[in-house]
């Protein structure tokens, strides 16, 4: 069955970058939402099973996303996005319960290293 | 690929350092240039630390800036006009300049390279010491054109235009913390008969001389500046009447004591001066002032020269004259 | 939709591509200064050069501001010249930041490092998106607490057609300031930089 997967960055670039560094072997039903808001919207009307979240976004950034998702028991996998991967910002991403952390610019590498490690693939 | 052969013999004619060092300080190559400026050979340098090798080098900061490099992979830059050099090396430059070593603009950037262990970088030096001494002969030519533009061009006191500027401003600070100004104005007398007897050169000796002369006789708060052609005047700050008349006095006496030699011959001169208070009640301009002290000089004139004569509120014989 | 006639994808892509050189400088300073450090880029814009003096004279009109640039250049054209710019209030702020004494190096050379680190590794994130890289000039001051900011921006947009703003917002771990940074770029690098954005699109 087809994992729903919700794609959330305000830069449609970025979007169809993880789009199209989706392995061939993820078998995904792709949704995406251009800010944080939109991203909740859909978590909370909808089952996704994987979201891949950009940090920096208008209306509602990522970090607001995550905490929306634990305040609200929301159940699904968060793989933050970001260029910025320090230290610091991944350990507040981690402790607000995300599973991984990816460095931008995406490439189907990365996203396949991810994915297999957390038995996605 | 042929142009690989190229860089050993430019490398060597290159009129810029070249200098590779690895994450531990050490060198690993310099070029023909650092050999000649330093004075060593790579074969006896190679492998020790840069650090042991140039004992001179600010060994904090460049540790910083190299450790920049390292780890933004970014290249890092120093110029001449913030630490005039890195290395300490001699200049080979043929002008004079109040230093001896080269003044230098470097840049030390990372090397990618994927055969050592260890990562490189390339520090660049250029010998930047013809831009540093021609920026100290700039700045030297701009601080004598500064001084030019308050100076009078042949005694070298203060021009008219900038001492009464001061005095204005002397002024106002009288005025507003009330202290006490006086003004000093005097004339060379018989200037006219001065020139004609000993010509043009003589009676600009005698200014330039009179000038030096009396600037010894002041306070450093004193200013001393060219009203006119023979005329000069003095702002003494924090000065009341007695005081000033006492400088004028001492001034007259000076001078006329004075023996200037010029061309083999003495030239003895006398000064006719006229001392004013500033008096807060009357005086709103700085030319209220200036007619006082021009009034005291004339009534010293008219009554014989060589003399000191003051202000004396209610004297009006100055104003019956001219009109 | 600005005067340089970049299509909405266009520029789309460009400002995630300046978004993650952004993101990438931070993370490299961050890790260098050992602190947290936080650069975003709320905006940028694409204007004519000339316009470039007015933009800012507002902005820092009141404050004795410094002006820093430094040349790049890389492959197809794509060079310019990144002018940075600090309110002076800051100045002590940055020195800490550095791991200055006070009194350990004089401002401008404190201010010159900052922009050069500032520059170089933003260029160096945007430049390896676009499968370039780059080479720097020397960076130098270009005006200090007394001259005019417009006037400086004047004498040196003037060699240039077309600027790129970028408003960058610097967050430490304590405090916030911010910097400007524009990028004058020649004429024909924005219809390099055109082809370039295409062929990123177009692999998507």
């Amino acid at each position: 069955m087809a994992m729903p997967v919700l794609i959330c960055d305000d830069s449609i670039l970025a979007r169809k970058q993880v789009r199209k560094s989706l392995p061939e072997s993820f078998d995904a039903e792709v949704q995406t939402a251009g800010n944080g808001l939109e991203a909740l919207q859909i978590l909370r009307s909808q089952e996704i099973g994987l979201v891949f979240l950009d940090l920096t976004m208008p209306e509602l950034d990522g970090i607001g996303v995550l905490e929306a998702i634990r305040a609200e028991a929301i159940d699904c996998f968060v793989i933050v996005i970001s260029a910025d991967i320090q230290p610091e910002m991944q350990k507040r991403v981690m402790e607000l319960g995300a599973l991984a952390f990816i460095q931008k610019p995406v490439s189907d590498e990365k996203l396949g290293i991810i994915l297999k490690q957390y038995g996605l693939i | 690929m042929p142009h690989l052969s190229l860089s050993n013999p430019i490398l060597a004619q290159l009129n810029s350092g070249v200098l590779v060092i690895d994450d531990e300080y050490r060198i690993r190559y310099l070029n023909a240039f650092v050999e000649r400026h330093a004075n060593l050979a790579l074969s006896d340098v190679i492998g020790q630390s840069i650090f042991n090798v140039f004992k001179d080098l600010p060994e904090a900061w460049l540790k910083r800036k190299l450790m920049s490099v390292l780890d933004l992979q970014s290249p890092a830059f120093s110029s001449w006009e913030q630490r005039q050099y890195i290395f300490k090396l001699p200049h080979l430059r043929p002008i004079t300049s109040s230093s001896q070593y080269m003044a230098q603009n470097c840049t030390m950037m990372p090397l990618h390279t994927d055969k050592t262990e260890h990562q490189l970088i390339c520090i660049l030096i250029e010998d930047a010491t013809d831009a540093f001494v021609y920026q100290q002969h700039l700045s030297r030519t701009l601080v004598e054109l500064e001084k030019a533009n308050r100076q009078d061009g042949l005694t070298k006191v203060l021009n008219r235009r900038y001492w009464e500027e001061q005095l204005k401003q002397e002024l106002h600070r009288a005025r507003r913390y009330q202290h006490s100004l006086s003004l000093i104005l005097f004339d060379l007398d018989k200037f006219k008969d001065l020139n004609d007897k000993y010509g043009h050169l003589g009676g600009d000796f005698v200014l330039v001389e009179l000038s030096s002369f009396i600037s010894s006789l002041l306070r450093d708060s004193d200013l001393l500046g060219r009203y006119g052609g023979e005329e000069f005047g003095i702002i003494l700050p924090e000065t009341g009447l007695q005081g000033a008349v006492d400088v004028a006095e001492r001034i007259r006496q000076a001078v006329a004591d004075y023996p200037m030699l010029f061309n083999q011959q003495t030239i003895r001169a006398t000064l006719s001066i006229g001392v004013a208070e500033l008096d807060i009640k009357q005086h709103f301009l700085h030319e209220d002032v200036i007619r006082c002290a021009d009034m005291a000089l004339y009534n010293a004139k008219r009554t014989g020269r060589n003399r000191v004569c003051s202000f004396q509120a209610g004297n009006t014989e100055y104003h019956k004259k001219v009109n | 939709m600005s005067p340089l006639g970049f299509s909405i994808e266009q520029r789309d892509c460009l400002q995630e591509i300046i978004n993650v050189a952004m993101g990438l400088a931070s993370d490299k300073l961050a890790r260098f200064l050992n602190t947290f450090v936080h650069l975003q880029v709320p905006s940028i814009a694409l204007v004519g050069a000339t316009a470039i003096p007015d933009e800012f004279e507002h902005r820092y009109q009141d404050a004795e501001a410094t002006l820093v640039s430094q040349g790049f250049f890389g492959n197809e054209g794509v060079r310019g010249e990144a002018i940075v710019l600090y309110q002076m209030d800051n100045a002590h702020r940055i020195s800490a930041l550095l791991g200055y004494e006070p009194g350990d190096v004089s401002e401008i050379e404190m201010l010159t490092d900052i922009s050069s680190i500032l520059t170089t590794t933003f260029l160096n994130g945007l430049a390896a998106q676009i499968e370039n890289s780059l080479s720097y000039s020397a960076p130098r001051v270009l005006s200090s607490r007394h001259s005019n900011v417009a006037d400086v921006l004047k004498a040196t947009s003037f060699h240039w057609e077309h600027a790129l703003k970028v408003d960058i917002s610097y967050q430490l771990i304590d405090h916030s300031f911010n910097c400007d940074m524009i990028l004058l770029i020649p004429g024909e690098a924005v219809s390099n930089i055109k082809t370039i954005l295409d062929r990123i699109l177009e692999a998507y």
